[in-house]
């Protein structure tokens, strides 16, 4: 399933930890560059939170068609290995000179994997879909996702019940093996890029604002599920109480962010995030209303203008005011939030069908090896004069893809130059 | 275009806010939670989110003027809930603190009663008082020894009620002024219809209750209000009864008044003890607490402690130090009379009328 790196002992070579938007872009950067690299990614498939997105920034385009690109890049560029379901368990040694320790889980479905899912027909388990954020569930084994990279199907066996080899009965390619174990493997790197990405902050630890305990409040990372063709609705965006039709769609903004309570930073994308989500409802309902609560709306520089056209379309309604307070109609399940509307000092209640928490990034430093640096807010932390491993995307600070995109660049030529570094003085 | 308006902020109200307890002012950033948190928060006027801005704007005279800061009852919601920090509570406690010092006459007076560094001064006048009156008053022995063989009734009388007519005059400036500060604030509701229902919401705690938490405050402070009221009612009783000659002291342990100041007393101290431990016992809100808050609690809490050691002393016959401990407590009961138009104390007066002001009709 992966191509052996064809290196030259003394080759140039990075290890990229991470395989979404950020990491693969590292990688492709700095392999068209001529060094050699590995990338390793914990989930079954590349792409990331990107690939779960409904539609993403500058272009609003669905996330297949940036993908795609990159994974027709890397297949054709035989300087990438790539990793998947795998893991960097240590990092010893220093700038120039690294071993990583990587452990590969076993995947439990081979290269002969060509997708034709008689596996899946056959198989009488269920597993709960992290790709969906749990909203669906797929069977045992199971495509990671559409436009899955690499173009295998995976197998949580820890799903299977005990003795069950129906899928391997089924594949006709002699695809699936039961029998795989999982492997460790020692890469001597000269530098190391940490792209893993972040999670979004659980929404339910701002109790005031509801979720968790009101059916029909959800993130905005869900939202993008509700709104994308390959989600549990099949691109439909529905109320999770009873499957209507939202007529009345509320955004709040700073939903655990810039609050010293949750994360006291702004996490910079939510507000174009939401003003994207208020495009997927008034083009999925034109009757629908959506208002947007807010503290600032913070678009910076082309996004303005996005800002600009959004906002100017009547039913779209901005309201300064941070929502503090949500409860739930017992009997209709409507959502009813409280906020005081700034601009014209009054409190206003207000019912709606749908209340998305814009939430906050998180940083996703798990697991990171210690040559990791962290901020005072947890991000990695790329010091001056600092060498040898770099952070890229949202890992380093919240930002939208195409930021993201020009972070990894630059991550993967201090990369490049550490590694040139180590080559002439090694 | 509409014409511009020029803010003038005072930046010297803007540190006194910033001294008296409101040391987080400048975090916020007008998001507006606080206004939510809060539930005694109306919808056509919410608070504190508006005052925030006010303050940090240091624009006194419309802050100080403004009704909402006396119907914040310190619940600390919006604290607890603010995102920044900014501890919005606590700044409407010290705008409250600043208010008071604002609007008291006269002013110098004002000044002196909530500088710290004047602390020894409050009991001046009562040491000047009351030891003129045991060095060189009349004197007469009785056995067993009574209070009055060294501090006669008929002597402290007369000086309590003339304090407390000077007292009255001065609250009359300061809530005069007050008042046309709340008209020109746009609270128009009559002052006299509306106190008798607010002095009846303030007893009953009404609001206090609505707090989101913080019920031992709410018990601190109902405890320690009923209790003083009692004690005031008692004290008022006892003088024109003594003065008129129907009453004689000290009443016997048995006798229905003696029994209600005794509770009373003891009901003061509990309240008392409960509002200091509840700022004790929290480093945020000891951090909050400025000398405008202890000097009133201490107040409070000395003159009930003295008055029943000296009562118990006084059954004991251990006479010198029954004076003495009498002695103080008179002391500390004429600060507490004579600045009482200065200090905490007044938030009584002020918040009776600013509710009674904003009520609504129905």
């Amino acid at each position: 399933m992966t191509q052996e790196a064809s290196g030259k002992p003394d080759a140039k070579k990075v290890l990229v930890i991470g395989g979404g938007v950020a990491g693969i872009t590292a990688a492709i950067e700095a392999a068209e560059a001529g060094c050699q690299v590995v990338l390793v990614e914990r989930a079954p498939s590349l792409g990331g939170r990107v690939a779960r997105m409904n539609q993403y920034f500058p272009k609003l385009c669905p996330p297949a068609c940036g993908l795609e690109i990159n994974f027709k890049r890397m297949k054709s560029n035989s300087s990438i290995q790539v990793l998947t379901q795998a893991e960097v368990q240590d990092l010893a040694g220093s700038p120039g000179d690294y071993t990583a320790t990587v452990k590969i889980s076993p995947r439990y479905v081979t290269d002969a994997c060509t997708q034709c899912g008689e596996c899946v027909k056959v198989c009488p388990a269920e597993r709960s879909s992290e790709f969906d954020y749990g909203m669906s569930k797929t069977k045992a084994v199971y495509l990671p996702q559409a436009n899955a990279f690499p173009a295998l199907y995976a197998l949580e066996r820890e799903a299977c019940p005990a003795g069950c080899d129906l899928c391997v009965k089924a594949c006709a390619y002699g695809a699936i093996d039961l029998n795989q174990k999982a492997e460790t493997k020692t890469i001597s790197v000269s530098a190391v890029i940490a792209a893993t990405g972040w999670v979004p902050y659980d929404a339910s630890k701002i109790t005031n604002l509801g979720y968790g305990r009101c059916a029909n409040v959800v993130t905005n990372v869900i939202m993008e599920r509700l709104a994308s063709v390959s989600g549990p609705t099949q691109g439909k965006i529905l109320r999770p109480s009873d499957g209507k039709e939202p007529k009345t769609v509320a955004f709040v903004q700073c939903a655990g962010s810039r609050d010293e309570n949750h994360l006291p930073y702004c996490s910079a994308v939510c507000c174009s995030a939401s003003l994207k989500q208020a495009t997927y409802v008034r083009s999925a309902y034109p009757e629908a209303k959506v208002k947007i609560f807010y503290i600032d709306i913070r678009t910076p520089g082309r996004l303005e203008d996005f800002y600009t056209k959004v906002s100017s379309d009547p039913m779209v309604e901005l309201i300064k005011g941070k929502v503090a307070k949500v409860e739930e109609d017992p009997a209709t399940k409507d959502v009813i939030l409280e906020v005081e509307d700034v601009l014209h000092g009054k409190k206003i209640t207000e019912r709606v069908d749908l209340l998305v928490l814009a939430t906050g990034i998180v940083p996703q430093t798990q697991g990171l090896p210690a040559a990791a640096t962290l901020d005072e807010f947890g991000f990695v932390d790329n010091r001056p004069g600092k060498t040898g491993f770099y952070g890229a995307g949202c890992v380093r600070r919240p930002e939208e893809v195409s930021a993201t995109v020009q972070d990894a660049t630059g991550a993967a030529l201090k990369a490049l130059q550490c590694a040139v570094r180590s080559a002439h003085h090694g | 275009m509409a014409e511009p308006i020029l803010l003038t902020p005072d930046t010297e109200f803007i540190k006194n806010v910033l001294a008296s307890g409101g040391g987080d002012l400048k975090k916020g950033f007008q998001c507006a939670t606080c206004s939510v948190a809060c539930t005694l928060s109306p919808e056509d006027s919410p608070f504190p989110r508006k005052q925030m801005i006010l303050a940090q704007w240091g624009l006194k005279d419309k802050l100080l003027a403004d009704p909402a800061l006396w119907l914040c009852h310190n619940c600390g919601d919006c604290t607890t809930l603010c995102p920044r920090g900014a501890k919005p509570g606590n700044v409407l406690g010290a705008l409250r603190n600043q208010a008071i010092q604002h609007f008291a006459a006269p002013s110098c007076l004002s000044r002196m009663a909530t500088s710290p560094k004047a602390w020894p001064v409050l009991f001046v006048p009562g040491i000047l008082v009351f030891g003129a009156l045991a060095l060189w008053g009349p004197k007469e022995i009785t056995e067993p020894r009574e209070f009055a063989n060294v501090f006669p009734l008929h002597v402290l009388e007369p000086i309590f009620f003339a304090v407390s007519g000077l007292v009255l005059l001065a609250f009359a400036m300061g809530l005069f002024k007050f008042i046309k500060g709340l008209r020109s604030s746009g609270a128009d509701g009559s002052i006299l219809a509306g106190i008798i229902p607010a002095a009846v919401e303030i007893m009953t705690h009404k609001r206090f209750k609505e707090c989101g938490k913080e019920k031992n405050r709410f018990w601190g402070h109902l405890l320690t209000l009923w209790g003083f009221a009692g004690l005031a009612l008692m004290g008022t009783v006892v003088g024109i009864g003594t003065m008129a000659g129907f009453m004689h002291t000290p009443l016997a342990w048995t006798n229905p008044w003696k029994i209600f100041a005794n509770v009373c007393a003891a009901v003061v101290l509990v309240g008392g003890l409960i509002l200091l431990g509840d700022r004790l016992a929290d480093a945020e809100k000891r951090k909050a607490t400025t000398y405008f808050d202890w000097s009133f609690l201490l107040i409070l809490v000395g003159i009930v402690s003295t008055g029943i050691a000296a009562e118990l002393l006084r059954t004991g016959q251990l006479v010198t130090a029954m004076y003495t401990v009498y002695f103080v407590h008179l002391v500390l009961i004429f600060a507490l009379f004579l600045f009482a138009p200065y200090t905490k104390f007044a938030h009584m007066a002020y918040r009776t009328v600013a509710m009674a002001a904003t009520r609504k009709r129905t």
